[in-house]
């Protein structure tokens, strides 16, 4: 077998080199340049033609002696290419760690990026940043794969053909001149809103020189009814803040502010008041009333589901109750079909809490929604505590359907489109694709070549925000500052450096673009403040670098008056329709997707292969309906038309969804809990030009979405289209826990009277203790680490930050739509989602899905079992126990008998049935016919710390062994081996560093002093089948909620599982029903009392 | 009844028996010897673009290997140096030598050197010099007499049962921190290098994995 070996990449070069990548898309050519003594082509990089000519004249000299020598026949030849100037700081083998910034629309992220041999490897959280400490989201740990993706673009186009940079900059300097002349009339600018500082300024600069240009911001999700109601009731650029860790009950109006529109501090916030240490321990309590199942319903003590035009009547309801003053005027409102205990006594909870309460209100909502719950939380006295207002000011911009009037009446010549994707995501009834080819020039810089880029006269390729200067308002607003980590990959340029040609910006000798920190530093001489020499400014802006934002930047809490007066605008029609609902009338709600977000991610593997939280959907989006809705409309009629077909695969009728004249032909899935007559609609599919990943992915939303209702829209109707069916890749089909008990939990309340109760609910509290054949294995607590986790159901809201983070650090490949059909996608670790009890009507053996059920979340990756099942059935013992407890994984032992996967209880072991990594994923069953290889950007991606792995092999979660050796080892190293252990939890594991929640803990159990021991020694600590005696070393901190008992339904919150146990007498079987999966705790049997 | 077969088939199924039992003794006992590490890596010793004397810097010279090498103290990689640091000296030190010349060409255009790699470990195995330097074992015990080798071969095998050898009996290989690098020391003999090789273990808190988890990844 041919061994391949790879050159390391050149240096000093390095700049040309990873500029153009059809040098190595072509395996074949960089085959031949591997085969040669030296690199292909080493005469056109430097020097003159006499040095060259000297330098090969040598070269080939020792070529010919090393040709001559046999040593290539002995051994195929590798080779060591050091650089030949050291760069500064870099130890081969070792990263550096820079902070950088991820810009958001709503906020950017602090982050700190692990930076290999000059490449990002790995993204975590800023540790120094009060908003982070440390953790990251899901958007955060993909992004690196956007960094590297081969179907970037990295180009320069002109009208559809290739160009290059000079003749775009000749090109613009001739429009320069006729705006000079015009003061730029017919110029305007169509940009994405990622809140910087810099652009910030330069947009005013660009405002100052061409006082005829327009600039306007268009985000599709972002919303603006939150920033309206808030500059209406507290002045111009008035923005709400959130201190959710200081609030003791929360209502949340269709907010998801534990998954979609999370900040970090928002689910750290939330969690710190759910630690459950003891049953004494205080609880914060969460109401939601929402429109979908979202992971904030799924962390909610009492969840009202209600379609989202309705919910302005629990906010006009919920102001009566609690008496808040200044409130809008409200149109006709919808009348509610619900117990109006469930208001009442939410009410009585907020107002016990005062200044401790908080409401809080999703973006989608229509602006009667915000004003009134800006004036409820007033009312509540929960400003200055819960909830903060700050200030933002921006320059002034104009609105997309101002713009487009602009448009439509000739007034703009020139059109630069900088980030988004108009052409994709604009309103569809402002008809944007014609107001594009109607502009006389239009120049876009996109990261991507897509929709809007072919209808450009001009496309420039965008750089990441790894690759660029800049700064960024992060989600508590100080100013961040964004690093570059590396070189732009393909020569892409950043809005900023654009925008700095356009001022005529210096750039420095012999460049056109501003490459380096100039805009930013300018913008933070600004912000920063005086300084009194020139040392103590560049000090400042070291540390700024350094620390990846400014110190006590973020803005001050004001204390501006609440006055929100009657004269607001109301909404429109759509938006809010006292008609009733039904399924002639149904309502659609748009929510940016949870993965591909506005549809920016739609090219991002990860992302699309990782499950959504509630729905377990990858690879695809669907219309979210109820059952309820479903069997109405007659596309739905028991399991069998959304269900299992004979080959396991996951299918719906396709439907076609009509409002006001636009339709769109889309597959749905029946979520449990999901409000009847509302459709939800997941943004960002269906794109028609985009990478090779995103491409025919899902079904785009934004046909149906228009500008007079972006968020809901009631008046749909919705027909069967026939014959037509799709088929869907879902994660987790089913959500029963066939009897066992798998997650437990309870109500506080419960946990109170029964301390115990968590052993009480296993199958282990009432059967025989298991006596092994096997020894458990003896560990050594003194001389070695033993490692475990726990992971906290109560705090976990299943952001999938963890799952990326995983996928990220361990090189885990994608495995595309088919496979995932096939159940082989190859997470580490995954979110498990069970739906629990109902508080309406379940009737479960007659095949109708409960209406309102709660969920509770559970991660789960390898147990490291002590007694594991896996370990003794290898044939070839490619999996043991090390002696620090974890289950060690050799992929070069392993031969693929897939025994180990067969027994493992938990089915945590993934194996990798072809060569995810090399092969395309469209054309895997060809197998050694099928093209090979993969593109050098995507191999850079890969932490070098961790075996890529190849067809055949088995692998699982090692709880990152390669972080555990490299702490070893360093502090063996640091303390010249006199201490023979790492420091209390100075280790964290990927999906622990990411996990914003703190839901795993792991550590060193052999250190008393360790958190993840203190957290084992709970009472709510218990074992995933611990009747197996698998001894595993990840344990489960079982889930508590906390009902308020006077609220309808209180006394079922939680206790679906204990009421199937105990009301259930002797035994199991008498509990599971008559259909083989019924769950029990879902059957009726428990619940009559 | 006449024979059908002549007399002599009579011996060859015995005859098959011997030979395919030489025969497959024969290949194991070749696979055993030619196709394992000890003969295949041993002794190779491949020429270098630039013809690099480690007996001439080391030995005459008396240069430290971390001069060049830089990051073996702290990083799993032990580094080839990169050209700017033989030009530390050969900036001025036979700063014409012809031999030298691809190393000014280095230094001046910004071109690598393509050293040859001699002691190449498996993708999956994840070697870390740090541990290993900083435990008390020398550059000697991997690498042999560098310090002796005018063109550098391949010295020890580096297969994992190899590995294992060590890693079972640390006390055979260690020596005090001072000697690491110092790759001319022995010790008096094999009896007082296990003892000190236990003392060190002792105080030193050796105890190299031998669990797979330490070495593949």
């Amino acid at each position: 077998m041919k061994h391949i070996f790879q050159h390391p990449p050149e240096t000093g070069t390095a700049k040309a080199y990873w500029r153009s990548v059809e040098d190595f898309s072509n395996t074949e050519q960089f085959q031949g340049w591997l085969n040669r003594e030296f690199p292909q082509g080493a005469s056109e990089f430097w020097g003159d033609g006499v040095s060259r000519r000297n330098f090969l004249r040598l070269m080939g000299a020792s070529m010919a002696l090393a040709g001559l020598g046999l040593s290539a026949c002995r051994r195929p030849e590798a080779h060591i290419v050091p650089f030949s100037k050291t760069p500064e700081w870099q130890i081969p083998g070792r990263t550096l760690n820079f902070a950088t910034s991820m810009p958001r629309r709503r906020g950017g992220v602090p982050l700190l990026v692990n930076s290999y041999s000059g490449r990002p490897i790995k993204v975590e959280g800023n540790p120094s940043h009060s908003l982070s400490l440390g953790k990251s989201d899901a958007f955060a740990q993909s992004s690196l794969l956007d960094l590297y993706d081969p179907d970037r673009s990295h180009r320069f186009v002109k009208a559809g053909s290739a160009s290059n940079q000079e003749e775009f900059v000749k090109v613009l300097g001739e429009l320069k001149q006729s705006w000079a002349s015009s003061q730029g009339k017919g110029l305007a600018v169509l940009s994405e809103d990622n809140l910087s500082p810099t652009e910030d300024r330069l947009r005013a600069e660009l405002a100052a020189k061409y006082p005829s240009s327009v600039w306007s911001y268009y985000e599709p999700a972002l919303g603006s009814h939150d920033r309206a109601a808030a500059e209406a009731a507290y002045g111009k650029g008035a923005r709400i803040k959130l201190d959710v860790e200081k609030a003791s009950v929360i209502l949340s109006l269709d907010s998801d502010f534990l998954g979609d529109e999370a900040t970090l501090s928002s689910i750290r916030g939330f969690v710190q008041g759910r630690q459950v240490e003891n049953a004494d321990s205080p609880m914060n309590r969460l109401y939601v009333v929402e429109s979908r199942y979202s992971s904030t319903g799924g962390m909610a003590d009492h969840r009202l589901r209600l379609p989202a035009s309705r919910i302005i009547a629990v906010a006009a309801a919920l102001a009566k109750e609690i008496g808040a003053k200044n409130l809008p005027i409200f149109p006709d409102l919808p009348s509610l079909d619900i117990d109006p205990g469930w208001i009442n006594e939410a009410a009585k909870d907020l107002i016990a809490a005062g200044s401790s309460a908080l409401v809080v209100v999703g973006v989608g909502q229509p602006l009667q929604v915000h004003l009134a719950v800006l004036a409820i939380n007033e009312a509540l006295g929960a400003r200055g505590n819960t909830f903060q207002v700050t200030r933002l000011e921006r320059p002034d911009s104009v609105s997309l359907t101002d713009l487009v009037t602009k448009i439509r009446a000739d007034e703009v010549t020139d059109l630069l489109v900088l980030g988004g994707n108009p052409v994709y995501n604009a309103p569809a009834d402002l008809d944007w694709t014609s107001l594009q080819k109607s502009v006389k020039s239009v120049i876009r810089l996109g990261y991507y070549e897509d929709e809007t880029s072919e209808l450009s006269g001009w496309h420039l390729p965008q750089a990441h925000y790894l690759e660029t200067w800049g700064d960024a308002v992060l989600q508590e607003g100080s100013h961040g500052c964004i690093q570059p980590l590396i070189l732009p990959l393909h020569g892409g340029l950043s809005s900023i450096q654009l925008l700095g040609l356009l001022l005529d910006v210096p750039a420095g000798e012999g460049k056109i673009f501003v490459d380096g920190p100039e805009l930013v530093k300018e913008t933070f001489m600004r912000k920063a403040g005086a300084f009194a020499t020139i040392f103590d400014f560049e000090n400042a802006w070291n540390l700024f670098v350094r620390d990846g934002f400014l110190k006590d930047s973020a803005p001050r809490v004001e204390t501006a008056a609440f006055a929100v007066s009657g004269t607001v605008v109301p909404a429109t029609g759509r938006e809010v329709s006292p008609a009733p609902l039904g399924k002639d009338n149904l309502e659609v709600v748009f929510i940016a997707d949870s993965k591909v977000d506005d549809g920016r991610y739609i090219n991002n593997g990860w992302l699309q292969e990782v499950p959504d939280v509630m729905t377990k959907l990858t690879w695809d989006n669907a219309a979210l309906l109820s059952s309820k809705t479903a069997g109405e409309l007659g596309i739905y009629s028991g399991v069998q038309v959304q269900g299992i077909t004979a080959d396991g695969v996951y299918y719906s009728d396709v439907i076609t969804i009509t409002v006001d004249g636009r339709s769109l032909d889309v597959p749905f899935l029946v979520v449990p809990g999901h409000p009847d007559y509302s459709i939800t609609l997941p943004l960002g599919y269906g794109h028609e030009k985009t990478g090779r990943v995103g491409q025919g992915v899902g079904f785009n939303a934004y046909q149906l979405r228009t500008s007079t209702a972006p968020h809901l829209v009631t008046g749909a109707t919705v027909v069967k289209t026939s014959a037509k069916r799709h088929d869907f890749a879902i994660t987790q089909e089913h959500w029963s826990m066939e009897g066992r008990d798998i997650v437990r939990e309870a109500p506080i309340a419960y946990y109170k009277d029964n301390p115990g109760f968590v052993r009480a609910l296993g199958i282990e509290s009432h059967t025989p203790e298991n006596k092994s054949f096997y020894k458990t294995p003896a560990f050594d607590y003194v001389k070695y680490h033993q490692w475990g986790m726990t992971v906290d159901l109560t705090t976990c809201v299943g952001c999938n930050a963890c799952v990326l983070a995983c996928q990220a650090e361990n090189n885990i490949p994608i495995v595309g739509k088919d496979q995932v059909k096939k159940g082989r996608e190859i997470h580490w670790i995954r979110i498990d989602r069970y739906f629990a009890g109902s508080q309406r009507d379940i009737e479960m053996g007659k095949g109708i899905i409960p209406s309102d059920p709660e969920v509770v979340l559970q991660p789960v990756m390898c147990m490291h079992c002590e007694n594991a099942p896996c370990e003794t059935v290898c044939p070839v013992n490619a999996t043991i126990h090390n002696e620090e407890g974890l289950n060690v994984m050799a992929y070069n032992r392993c031969i693929g008998t897939r025994y180990c996967a067969n027994n493992c209880p938990y089915k945590v072991r993934r194996f990798n049935w072809f060569d995810y990594n090399q092969r395309q994923l469209d054309q895997l069953y060809w197998g050694p016919l099928g093209p090979k290889g993969v593109e050098e950007t995507v191999k850079m991606s890969k932490n070098p710390n961790v075996t890529v792995r190849m067809r055949g092999v088995m692998e699982k979660c090692t709880f990152c062994v390669q972080r555990i050796e490299t702490a070893k080892i360093d502090h063996k190293v640091k303390t010249q081996r006199t201490e023979r252990k790492i420091p209390t939890d100075s280790l964290q594991v990927a999906c622990q560093q990411a996990c914003p929640a703190d839901a795993i803990v792991f550590g060193d159990l052999s250190d008393p002093e360790s958190r993840v021991n203190k957290l084992k020694k709970r009472q709510l600590n218990y074992k995933l089948l611990d009747y197996l005696n698998t001894q595993p070393r990840l344990s489960y901190l079982a889930r508590v909620r906390n009902p308020n008992m006077k609220m309808p339904g209180a006394e079922l919150v939680g206790m679906s599982l204990v009421n199937s146990r105990i009301h259930s007498h002797g035994g199991h079987h008498d509990v599971h029903g008559t259909s083989g999966d019924k769950p029990a705790e879902y059957s009726t049997e428990g619940r009559a009392h | 009844m006449a024979n059908i077969f002549p007399r002599w088939t009579k011996w060859v199924p015995l005859k098959i028996i011997i030979a395919l039992t030489c025969m497959g003794t024969m290949t194991a006992v070749g696979v055993t010897y030619y196709f394992t590490p000890k003969y295949t890596r041993v002794g190779y010793q491949p020429i270098q673009p630039v013809a690099f004397d480690h007996s001439l810097h080391v030995n005459q010279l008396g240069m430290d290997c971390r001069y060049c090498h830089q990051s073996v103290e702290v990083s799993a990689h032990s580094s080839v140096p990169s050209t700017q640091t033989c030009m530390t000296c050969h900036t001025q030190v036979k700063n014409e030598s012809p031999k030298l010349e691809i190393v000014r060409q280095s230094w001046e255009t910004g071109q690598s050197i393509p050293w040859v790699k001699i002691h190449k470990a498996p993708d999956y195995v994840y070697f870390n010099h740090a541990i290993h330097v900083n435990s008390g074992v020398s550059c000697y015990s991997c690498h042999g007499q560098i310090n002796q080798m005018a063109v550098v071969w391949h010295d020890q095998p580096q297969s994992m049962g190899w590995c294992l050898e060590c890693h079972r009996q640390p006390e055979t290989k260690l020596r005090p921190k001072e000697e690491i690098y110092n790759l001319d020391w022995k010790a008096e003999s094999s009896k007082a290098q296990r003892e000190m090789g236990q003392r060190f273990v002792k105080d030193w808190n050796i105890n190299p994995p031998e669990s797979c988890a330490g070495c593949h990844r």
